[in-house]
């Protein structure tokens, strides 16, 4: 199926991403220039937005795409049910777009953080989490800016409608503040839209999609998105 | 025509065709020392009626929203109906008339800035001088409608001074009213004419209404002689000034605020004890190619919303200093 792989000025994990699309089984990613604007959705099955650092960062983390073109297409496509996943920067920018609820904030250390982390799944099926269902898994966080925060009662609803599909944790799944790396509100590091479709997730499922780079868990999620987008 | 008030040189009607306009009759009546000097000059409202049309019309293509809607036969322009805020704004280049007297400084000291005052309009109380915090605290008008008149009234002295300063003339000081249209849009109103302003030439001589006030000279050719020169002026030639905004946004309260607790803590390494609590957020300075009007301020409002700050973790404010 069609994957659009979407490169901001800034973005540097489309490659990656592509790398981990293909070697997925039907998936047809191909690269979109967001100087496309809508023209270059007009194909896509499904949309990926990468990390990196859309616009320098400047203003705040995904602000400046979020107001582009392309993005205000990816927000039909969306709103149509069209299966979209957004990593790291990417979750900023559906975060700063409003189709995902909260922000992400500074980092509560101030810091960059570069590491490996342990997430534990949501024991609820979703269209990414299928076959994840109340594991931990092992995915890589590269960010300065993955300091989830919602309103409380945002908070409330995303709980009670089971939109929070994954949450840092460590080795043994245990959620506790020794294990939140960034200062994310309950250990939140990915959130969904109401209707499921999109998804919002600070760590790099392409990190950990081969056993070369240390864990494959994350092809596993890529695997989940590819075959939402042919159903 | 139904009189819905009678000022000193002035008459408002209700416009029989539109509920939202008024229609504004200049006469021939001029007063000055709070109305203890009145007299009559037979032409003298046309005239004031003609410099307030090129006035308006002017401004209005600069981008300052004004009243003016349209010059009618004889002494009369059509205007939007607003509700007139209770002060009356005075703008200073130099010193002059009551502020002279007030202050003891000699008449012709020239400013280094233009100076904003206001008055309250009251006649009984004689329209005294009022500061911005009694304005407040007595609920006149809001700070921010104080800032946005300020900032107004500079933009009008620009205008104004400019095409004043191609003819030779110098806008001394002037008087402005604002006001409230039915859509919430405040636009400047009242008039403006040589009743309402000083001007001076070359030589300092007065071509307003002090050549009444202090009895130097013939107020119908002086006002003629004003009206003629801007009639020659050319409003095309004054440039638009810039305007700049300030947009403050700052992390909300209850939010954590990592950098202003990394340089909280730097900062009392550094040896500043003092220091309890720092929160870090940004300033844009915005550079704007329009006089700010209230259609600016909700863009302002929008271009926040938007982009410039995250109304889930920051609040905004808009600041017009």
């Amino acid at each position: 199926m069609a994957i659009a792989v979407l490169r901001y000025p800034g973005t540097n994990n489309e490659e990656d991403v592509l790398r981990a699309l293909s070697v997925i089984e039907g998936a047809d990613p191909f690269l979109v220039p967001s100087r496309k604007g809508l023209a270059g959705l007009e194909k896509a099955d499904g949309i990926f937005i990468p990390g990196g650092f859309s616009y320098g960062d400047y203003l705040r983390a995904g602000a400046v795409a979020s107001v582009e073109t392309i993005t205000e297409g990816v927000r039909d496509l969306a709103e149509n049910g069209l299966p979209v996943i957004g990593i790291c920067n990417g979750f900023q920018i559906l975060a700063e777009m409003g189709l995902l609820p909260g922000a992400l904030l500074p980092n509560e250390s101030a810091h960059f953080i570069c590491k490996w982390v342990y997430l534990k799944v949501n024991g609820k099926t979703t269209l990414f989490t299928e076959g994840l269902e109340d594991a931990v898994i092992r995915l890589p966080i590269a960010h300065a800016e993955g300091n989830y925060y919602c309103s409380a009662e945002d908070l409330e609803t995303i709980n009670d409608e089971n939109r929070i599909p994954f949450r840092y944790c460590n080795e043994a799944g245990e959620i506790s503040d020794l294990s939140n790396p960034n200062g994310s509100i309950q250990n939140i590091a990915g959130v969904l839209s109401q209707k499921g479709n999109v998804l919002g997730l600070m760590p790099h499922p392409e990190r950990a999609s081969r056993q070369i780079l240390g864990s494959t868990d994350g092809l596993h999620i890529i695997e989940n998105f590819v075959r939402a987008t042919k159903c | 025509m139904n009189l819905i008030y009678e000022g000193k040189a002035k008459r408002v009607f209700k416009d029989p065709n539109s509920k939202d306009r008024v229609i504004i009759e200049f006469s021939d009546s001029a007063t000055a020392g709070d109305g203890a000097k009145k007299d009559t000059f037979p032409g003298k409202g046309a005239i004031a009626c003609d410099i307030s049309e090129i006035l308006f019309s002017y401004l209005e293509g600069k981008g300052i929203d004004t009243h003016y809607v349209k010059r009618l036969k004889g002494p009369q322009l059509l205007c939007k109906k607003v509700s007139i805020f209770p002060v009356e704004v005075v703008c200073r280049n130099i010193a002059a008339g009551s502020f002279c007297k007030r202050y003891g400084i000699e008449r012709g000291t020239v400013f280094e800035k233009p100076l904003v005052e206001f008055f309250l309009k009251d006649d009984s109380l004689h329209d005294p001088l009022i500061t911005m915090g009694a304005i407040t605290r007595i609920k006149l008008v809001t700070r921010d409608i104080i800032q946005f008149l300020i900032r107004v009234t500079l933009s009008v002295n620009y205008y104004l001074s400019e095409l004043l300063k191609q003819q030779n003339l110098t806008l001394v000081d002037f008087k402005l009213e604002f006001g409230k249209t039915e859509d919430e849009t405040i636009v400047l109103a009242d008039e403006l004419s040589p009743d309402s302003m000083r001007i001076w030439d070359s030589k300092s001589v007065s071509l307003d209404k002090d050549v009444f006030r202090e009895e130097k000279g013939d107020l119908v050719s002086t006002y003629k002689m004003l009206l003629d020169t801007l009639r020659a002026a050319s409003p095309e030639d004054v440039d638009i000034a810039k305007e700049v905004v300030q947009v403050i946004v700052e992390p909300k309260s209850g939010i954590k605020n990592p950098p202003g607790e990394v340089t909280k803590k730097a900062l009392v390494r550094l040896g500043f004890a003092e220091v309890d609590d720092v929160r870090v957020g940004k300033v844009f300075n915005i550079v704007l190619k329009k006089p700010i009007t209230t259609e600016i301020l909700n863009h302002l409002n929008i271009m926040n919303v938007k982009l410039l700050s995250n109304p889930i973790s920051e609040k905004h404010k808009v600041r017009l200093e």
